[in-house]
């Protein structure tokens, strides 16, 4: 009897183990899933008539953005009192202090090179000063054939087919992510008055769009506004604040340019106008365009984070007169996320983001443009803090947003899909963010043996497969 | 002289089946994470990850041992 039942027990044993056996095979195969789903994705067509991405089911597109606006309050801004330009910041600090600034800038400079501080070295330097760009302009290059120079009729679609082709398009110059809204009297606000050299942006009735030396001219029938990203390396920016850290940002403004610039001459080549950026973050205000146009939601960070790339983004916008299928904004729960995380806030050196639990209308500094429910960031204090403290671009409270991740772990999925429907876990989440080290700085000198892919971002990840 | 034979069959409660099957999916799901995590070059992840699915592992092979014959 004891032989019988021994005999038993091994079947049940083997049966066990070939389960697991074939449970561990199964495991194999599906760590990988992620990468092959996206090529799969990537290979396959448009699902929606306008290209528009099959998100999950926790991206809920919604009629109003998550950020409260009052449209009454909000005015077109003068981008020469932005901070990011040296005009605007002296303005805020005074000169003397942004020469202090600049000389303690340089002695950092200087000394990281000297003594070989990691991020700080001639190589990082050099990498960071390395990325030259093709330069923007408000109405492109000109230099593609119109469809009149070749003979033919322009271009003519549905806006969904024309939203389509865009988006396809711009995926092949390297935009992230694409989107759409129709301009109207209250988001036409979102455009600058003035850009940062000192031209006034105004809105005529001219067919054609145009420039002199005081003037934009922007064409009303140019009211179709294409808001688009450009993914930044979240490997790289883990080594912030330091300058190799920071170059994925500049690397980035880079490449859109080119991507710009391609968007311009495509859509002069199909026979119509597409205005942007004269220079870096020019022209209008495009991460709310991009929130507009559901890419994103406002943040802690006072920036536009995305569902699928966090806030490893740069976002950019462009006007056309091509009439596109438009997109709504989105609710994935990140704002209420911000609500409870205050991880950026924490991690920030100069205290510059705000730790208020729920974001407010009251403005900063003359840097933020009031009309909108937000986190108000002191922006002085940030770009006094790039130049005294770490000599370069900031970008740790990109780094430690718990929504920086990679999509290779299944972990991260469900933790957006449980934070978008269950907001009462996000201080659990935010624990478990900390407790397994995302966030943490990594080795600068440890970048140079890393075997990144093309800009060090996965190109792969795909925008969201519902 | 003939021998005598006992087959003896003893039926889990469903309950029991479905705590497997939830048991096994945890340490798909852990194990994935695991794996991927390394992929992301997240090595404290990766690590929490790994001894999650080992204590989970273990867990399991503790319990199936205890109620082997029960």
């Amino acid at each position: 009897m004891a032989e019988n039942k021994k005999k038993r027990l091994n079947r049940r044993e083997f049966l066990r183990i070939s389960g697991l056996g074939l449970g561990g095979a199964a495991l194999a195969t599906t760590a990988a899933a992620p990468a092959k789903s996206s090529q799969k994705f990537q290979g396959g067509k448009f699902s929606d008539p306008a290209g528009r991405p099959n998100r999950p089911w926790w991206v809920k597109t919604v009629d109003e953005p998550t950020t409260e606006v009052d449209w009454s309050k909000v005015a077109r801004y003068d981008e020469r009192f932005g901070t990011v330009r040296g005009p605007g910041f002296a303005g805020y600090v005074g000169e003397d202090e942004v020469d202090r600034l600049s000389a303690a800038a340089k002695e950092l400079t200087l000394k990281g090179m000297l003594e070989d501080i990691d991020g700080y070295t001639l190589k990082d330097q050099a990498l960071k000063s390395a990325h030259v760009g093709y330069g923007r302009s408000f109405m492109g290059p000109q230099r593609a054939d119109t469809p009149e120079e070749r003979g033919v009729p322009k271009w003519e679609g549905s806006p969904e087919e024309a939203a389509r082709i865009i988006r396809a398009a711009m995926r092949h110059f390297g935009a992230a992510t694409v989107g759409f809204v129709e301009m109207n009297e209250d988001n036409k606000k979102l455009t600058y008055a003035v850009d940062p050299d000192g031209k006034e942006l105004v809105f005529t009735d001219d067919e054609m769009a145009s420039e002199d030396d005081n003037y934009r001219y922007i064409p009303n029938k140019c009211k179709y506004v294409i808001a688009f990203t450009v993914q930044m390396s979240t490997e790289t920016m883990r080594r912030s604040p330091t300058p190799l850290g920071s170059q994925t940002t500049t690397l980035t403004y880079r490449r859109s340019e080119t991507i710009q610039a391609s968007l311009q001459e495509f859509l002069r080549g199909l026979g119509y106008q597409c205005l942007s950026s004269s220079s870096t973050n020019a022209m209008a205000i495009a991460p709310a365009w991009g929130v507009l146009a559901g890419l994103g939601e406002m943040s802690r960070l006072n920036r536009m984070i995305t569902p699928e790339f966090g806030p490893m983004v740069r976002a950019f916008v462009a006007y056309t007169d091509l009439p596109v299928a438009t997109d709504k904004p989105i609710d994935a729960g990140i704002m209420e996320f911000c609500k409870r995380c205050k991880k950026c806030a924490e991690a920030c050196p100069s205290e510059s983001l705000s730790f208020l639990d729920e974001p407010t209308w009251e403005t900063v500094g003359g840097w933020n443009n009031p009309g909108h429910k937000a986190y108000f960031e002191d922006a002085s204090t940030c770009r006094a803090y790039w130049r005294e403290g770490v000599a370069t671009n900031c970008g740790i409270c990109f780094a430690v947003c718990p929504f920086s991740k990679k999509d290779k772990a299944w972990i991260h999925e469900f933790i957006k899909a449980s934070s978008a429907t269950a907001p009462f876990l996000d201080g659990f989440f935010r624990s478990m963010d900390d407790a397994f080290g995302y966030g943490v700085q990594a080795s600068a000198e440890e970048w140079w043996n890393l075997d990144l892919p093309e800009y060090g971002i996965d190109s792969n990840q795909p925008v969201m497969e519902g | 002289m003939s021998e005598k034979y006992v087959i003896e069959i003893k039926k889990r409660a469903w309950y029991e089946w479905v705590l497997w099957a939830i048991w096994f999916l945890a340490e798909i799901f852990v194990l994935q994470n695991a794996i991927a995590s390394g992929g992301e070059l997240e090595p404290r992840a990766a690590t929490l990850f790994w001894v999650i699915f080992f204590v989970l592992l273990v867990a399991g092979g503790v319990v199936w041992y205890l109620r082997r014959d029960k």
